[in-house]
């Protein structure tokens, strides 16, 4: 399968990259790892007459600990991410999340800025940014925003970032003690495939009372963009972090939250129920892993 | 416009004018004639294209040649020496891994990835780490029998 043409530019710094970005507007792609974009440009998906490529901008793939939040360059690796000791002690989600993308090569290339401006519906990376309340780094020439990441993405395919924009990273804020989280990705076979329902759950409870204090759910693959499950956050918030309430979390997230569709690889129906299945699993080892955080 | 990239491969500097969209493994098959390394899909699927990129194994149908400036790259043909095939491709023969041997230039860089990088890896981590790598004809149960016999 041939390429079409363009012409290459390999940037070394984010200022250079967004200089270009300006100049060449929409007529130029950003290449991260190219799993995406590179098989795009082949199918003829896509058009581009310039390829800027990110991979030789050093800061943008480091994975940096501050006081009390984290920060992931957009061209971090599934790899990288997987193999980062902060990243496997605070944020276990997100590492299950990487650690299950695609195949061991996918993951070798693949990154966590493209998977989020891919902005596929069961980008395995996504519920996992959703539950950890990452904040997405967005700069164009001169100019920076911060965007929630509730708010990132708009449609299949699609997010908020401007053509002049670039994703510089994200801003994940470590999570308090007595919280844990979990993430489970269904698929029809293990590797190399895209999922069927994957979800992510948090929460934190006060050891003191007992009760869920704080919860975030994040539901792929079962709307248009990974969502939120706002009502089954509701039903679990102030309860006693017990079967039975993730139980009715979970039926909340199965029948009010997700909008699933049919497709060859599973129907609505079918989704739907693994909602329900999958959100009461997170939401129980989540709770395991806060009990011994 | 053609760009010249210079690069190591299999111990060997090379330099080389390529335009910006061929592929490391359309540079590797058709500019150096290095056809170990095969071509499936094009498009990540099935691993046929592994080759080692500085010490990390990547499809090299999704790599542009461009990107591989500066990189040091293993291929299959780096694999064997004067005295023969290597234990890991010698592993591949007596154990049946090999039937129409599509794949296994694939597997093979992937077997030896897991391997340089894991000497010792469990059940698990042999198939994870050919997870990328389809087979066609084999079952996969010989190639993982392959596998397991080189680890140290
Ligand atoms: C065989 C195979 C299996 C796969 N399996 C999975 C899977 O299991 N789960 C999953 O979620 N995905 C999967 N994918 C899809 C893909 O690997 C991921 O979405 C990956 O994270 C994309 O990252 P990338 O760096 O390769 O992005 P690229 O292909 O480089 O870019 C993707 C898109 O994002 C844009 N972009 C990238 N970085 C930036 C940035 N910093 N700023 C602005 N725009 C940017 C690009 O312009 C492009 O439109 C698979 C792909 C293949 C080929
Ligand atoms: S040819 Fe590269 S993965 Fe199939
Ligand atoms: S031996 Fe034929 S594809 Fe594997």
């Amino acid at each position: 399968m041939l390429l079409p043409m363009f012409e290459f530019h390999e940037p070394l710094s984010i200022e250079e990259a967004l200089e270009l970005k300006k100049k060449l507007g929409q007529n130029a792609r950003i290449l991260a790892g190219g799993t995406d974009l590179l098989v795009h440009l082949k199918k003829k998906l896509v058009k581009t007459d310039n390829l800027i490529s990110l991979s030789r901008i050093k800061a943008l793939s480091l994975i940096t600990e501050q006081k009390d939040s984290i920060f992931i360059g957009a061209c971090a690796t599934m790899a990288q991410i997987s193999r980062s000791p902060v990243i496997a002690k605070k944020f276990t989600a997100l590492k299950s999340g990487c650690d299950n993308l695609g195949n061991h090569l996918i993951r070798n290339r693949a990154t966590i800025g493209g998977n989020a401006c891919n902005a596929s519906p069961a980008g395995d990376t996504l519920p996992a940014l959703l539950i950890y309340d990452s904040v997405a780094l967005l700069e164009s020439y001169g100019k920076k925003r911060e965007i929630p990441i509730a708010d990132f993405f708009t449609g299949p395919g699609k997010s908020c970032i401007q053509p002049d924009e670039i994703l510089t990273g994200f801003r994940l804020p470590i999570p308090t003690d007595h919280s844990g989280a979990h993430y489970i990705q269904l698929g029809k076979r293990k590797s190399s495939e895209i999922n069927v329902v994957n979800v992510a759950s948090f929460l934190e409870y006060d050891p003191g009372t007992k009760k869920v204090i704080t919860t975030r759910i994040a539901l792929g693959s079962v709307a248009a963009t990974p969502i939120r499950a706002a009502r089954a956050e509701a039903a679990l918030l102030g309860q006693a972090p017990e079967e039975a309430s993730f139980f009715a979390a979970a039926e909340m997230a199965r029948r009010e939250d997700c909008r699933p569709i049919d497709d060859f690889r599973g129907t609505a129906g079918y989704r739907q129920a693994m909602v329900g299945v999958l959100t009461k699993r997170t939401l129980a080892t989540a709770y395991e892993r806060a009990k011994g955080a | 416009m053609k760009k010249i990239i210079s690069l190591t491969i299999n111990d060997q500097s090379h330099e080389i004018a390529v335009e910006p969209n061929i592929t490391l493994a359309d540079m590797l098959r058709y500019e150096l004639a290095l056809t170990g390394t095969k071509k499936g899909c094009d498009t990540g699927d099935c691993g046929a294209c592994t080759v080692i990129m500085d010490g990390d194994v990547v499809n090299s149908c999704l790599v542009l040649a461009i990107q591989a400036n500066g990189s040091v790259i293993e291929t299959i043909e780096g694999l064997s020496t004067d005295e023969g095939l290597s234990p890991l491709q010698e592993a591949f023969v007596e154990k049946g891994a090999i039937q129409c041997g599509f794949c296994s230039p694939g597997i093979i860089m992937s077997a030896k990835n897991l391997l340089d990088k894991n000497p010792n890896p469990t059940e698990d981590q042999i198939r994870e780490g050919v997870s990328g790598n389809l087979c066609r004809c084999t079952g996969y149960q010989k190639i993982f029998e392959a596998i397991e016999s080189q680890r140290s």
